[in-house]
């Protein structure tokens, strides 16, 4: 666990935030804490909790136990009409009878704004999603891609204290994915909102948002910022899902792990199997010559099992000790490819390995 | 079938092959159907049609002689108009209700799911497997003057009120008994609503009331529209319940055309009556496509 008590108070402030179906346990004793103005990712895999946990935010359902307070006001027990966040849906949700315009203007004809400043900031909310001219459009009438920026318009147009995006980018195509992604990134930033970005896509939360919080299994495995999370993994779960992992098994003994007969060092305090994790892009590889290490690498020796050129990487399986090794070098040209079976010696600097008990 | 033609070598492509072997196809999978309106609809219509303009005598005879006299004074007696009136007004009336009794039990029936909505779903369905004759006499046992209401109002010393032989009693058995076409007739137009949206208008500020309003009602419109067309058709031409809670003393196009019918054998009369209904109809048909048109 890493809640951070030492932090200090968030805008948004989420304590001990549970929610139980029954014996099955959705969020556990979720505790954040997120400064205003940043753009925080919840990140895991399908049915780790984070969309159950902004909807317990936005008030859509309702918390078992805890609290969430929004600059200093509680709002566990508000309704959801009266919590004042905008959410943008993964399937849009706009108003399929109502045109873009109707739609963008629904919450604020809701808080009785009146009617000049309903169409001047209807116009400029339009006109920030640049979806000007498709004013009078109904919904069905625009692309997937347009129908999103209705969506973020409509939410980001009544002020909200906090915006809510849960998977807003998953039915969009690859293009217009980075294209939104970089546009919702401009605008959070512009307008300095507070937002929460469900997601189960790592790229979108390590390059979109300022910190992000790693669940699994309702539980908050790691928050950081995208460079901490990548650079120094709290869990053998977050190195993992938290870019790409060769994922090995070894037992520690003494200080030391050590997988088929070669030992490399491991934190004091775990014994018997852990788990071994070291990105491909990390490993060096050269032709078998322990002789010529490095002192301040470490190091074992493989066979080559495989060899594929990939044009701007070359990437090589090693079997080492039966487990299977990817290590990927960036090319440089003139390199020559190490035909399989040769034996090889793989290094890496002591601080890109991670190593965890098998339990985590 | 627009499919560019192919710009040279090979002639005759495909798709008109196809379409000219498949129109004869269409033709004589259409004429079953066609063959059976035909005789059993659009004929007895043009019977009915034609027998409007015979000459009735006072004796009950009919007289093969066309006249216009059954329409002019059908049109000119006001009699005829309050009952065409009346009958509208009263089948909007048990639409309305309808619409109103049937719309939150649609609207939990479309939100619940599995076992649950089967089990609920048969027992909106299951009045159908009784007629309405006897659902009808049902009602009576409940509405009569020592029927289960007053019954229960006399006990605790309240006096027994109309219920039957009268308007009130009419709607409330057609509402009970239209309900079930009206259940179905709203889910079926469901279609639209998604939990979602209406979460969406509730984040963006709209209390349930105000989803309700903007929200649900909007998009379950194509169901209300069906629902109310299908009810108030079949409360213009519905005939026993009013007969039997109406005592004869509510006036309805139904009963008068049976009454004209069987009773005082003035078959033009009641031809030129039905005539009315269809014309109705009609109007109700032309209200409702305009009514779709306009919410989608």
């Amino acid at each position: 666990m890493t809640s951070r008590t030492d932090a200090p108070e968030g805008f948004l402030s989420i304590r001990s935030l549970t929610k139980r179906y029954g014996d099955f346990v959705a969020v556990d004793n979720l505790d954040l804490e997120v400064p205003k103005g940043e753009l925080v990712a919840f990140l895991g895999p399908s049915g780790c909790g984070k969309t159950t946990s902004l909807r317990m935010i936005a008030g859509l359902v309702p918390a078992t136990s805890g609290r969430i307070v929004v600059g200093g006001g509680d709002l566990t027990e508000v309704a959801t009409h009266r919590r004042d966040m905008g959410l943008v849906f993964q399937s849009y949700a706009l108003f399929p009878h109502m045109s873009v315009a109707r739609n963008v203007a629904f919450g604020l004809e809701m808080r009785k704004v009146d009617k000049g400043e309903i169409a001047k900031r209807v116009k400029e909310a339009i006109a920030l999603v640049h979806l000007t001219g498709k004013e009078e459009h109904r919904p069905a009438q625009l692309s997937g891609g347009q129908q999103q920026r209705v969506a973020l318009a409509r939410a980001l147009v009544i002020r909200p204290s906090i915006l809510l995006l849960d998977e807003p980018l998953s039915n969009l195509d690859a293009k217009l994915r980075d294209e939104m992604r970089n546009e919702i990134r401009d605008i959070q930033k512009r307008l300095g909102i507070t937002a929460i970005f469900v997601t189960h896509d790592q790229v979108e939360a390590l390059t979109m948002c300022d910190k992000v919080v790693v669940m699994n299994q309702g539980r908050l495995e790691q928050l950081g910022t995208p460079v901490e999370l990548y650079e120094t993994p709290k869990t053998a779960f977050v190195a993992s899902f938290v870019g790409r992992s060769n994922r090995l098994t070894a037992v520690a003994r003494n200080g030391a792990a050590e997988f088929a007969g070669q030992r490399i060092a491991a934190p004091a305090g775990l014994e018997g199997p852990v788990q071994v994790m070291i990105r491909p892009h990390r490993l060096g590889l050269s032709p078998a010559s322990p002789a010529a290490a490095d002192p301040a690498r470490q190091q074992v020796t493989g066979t080559v099992a495989r060899a594929i050129f990939a044009g701007d990487i070359l990437q090589y399986d090693v079997d080492v000790g039966g487990q299977i090794v990817s290590v990927e070098l960036a090319t440089r040209g003139g390199e020559s490819v190490i035909e399989p079976g040769r034996p090889v010696t793989l290094s890496w600097r002591p601080q890109d390995i991670f190593i965890y008990g098998a339990a985590a | 079938m627009s499919a560019v033609a192919p710009a040279a070598a090979m002639p005759a492509p495909l798709p008109a092959a196809e379409r000219s072997s498949g129109l004869p196809l269409v033709v004589l999978l259409l004429l079953p159907i066609a063959l059976v309106n035909a005789f059993g609809f659009l004929a007895p219509v043009f019977n009915l049609l034609r027998m409007s303009f015979y000459e009735s005598q006072a004796t009950g005879a009919m007289v093969e002689v066309y006249t216009f006299a059954t329409w002019a004074s059908v049109l000119r007696d006001s009699f005829y108009a309050e009952l065409i009136l009346n009958s509208i007004l009263v089948s909007l009336g048990i639409t309305l209700m309808t619409l109103v009794c049937s719309y939150p039990i649609a609207l939990y029936l479309h939100r619940s799911s599995g076992t649950w909505r089967t089990i609920l779903l048969v027992l909106v369905i299951s009045p159908l497997l009784t007629s309405a004759v006897v659902r009808t006499y049902g009602w009576v046992a409940i509405l009569s003057e020592n029927g289960l209401v007053n019954n229960a109002l006399g006990a605790i010393g309240i006096a027994p009120l109309k219920l039957m032989f009268n308007k009130t009693g009419v709607v409330i058995g057609l509402t009970e008994i239209l309900m079930p076409y009206m259940i179905l007739a709203l889910l079926a137009g469901f279609g639209r609503l998604d939990p979602r949206v209406e979460e969406a208008a509730s984040t963006l500020g709209a209390p349930p009331w105000k989803v309700f309003r903007h929200i649900v009602v909007p998009l379950t419109m194509p169901g209300i529209a069906l629902g109310s067309l299908l009810c108030f058709v079949l409360a213009v031409s519905s005939f026993i319940t009013p007969k039997l809670l109406g005592g004869g003393r509510v006036f309805l196009l139904a009963t008068e055309i049976y009454d004209q019918a069987i009773v005082t054998l003035n078959w033009p009369l009641a031809a030129t009556l039905s005539i009315l209904v269809l014309v109705i109809f009609g109007g109700a048909l032309v209200l409702y496509t305009r009514a779709l048109r306009a919410i989608m």
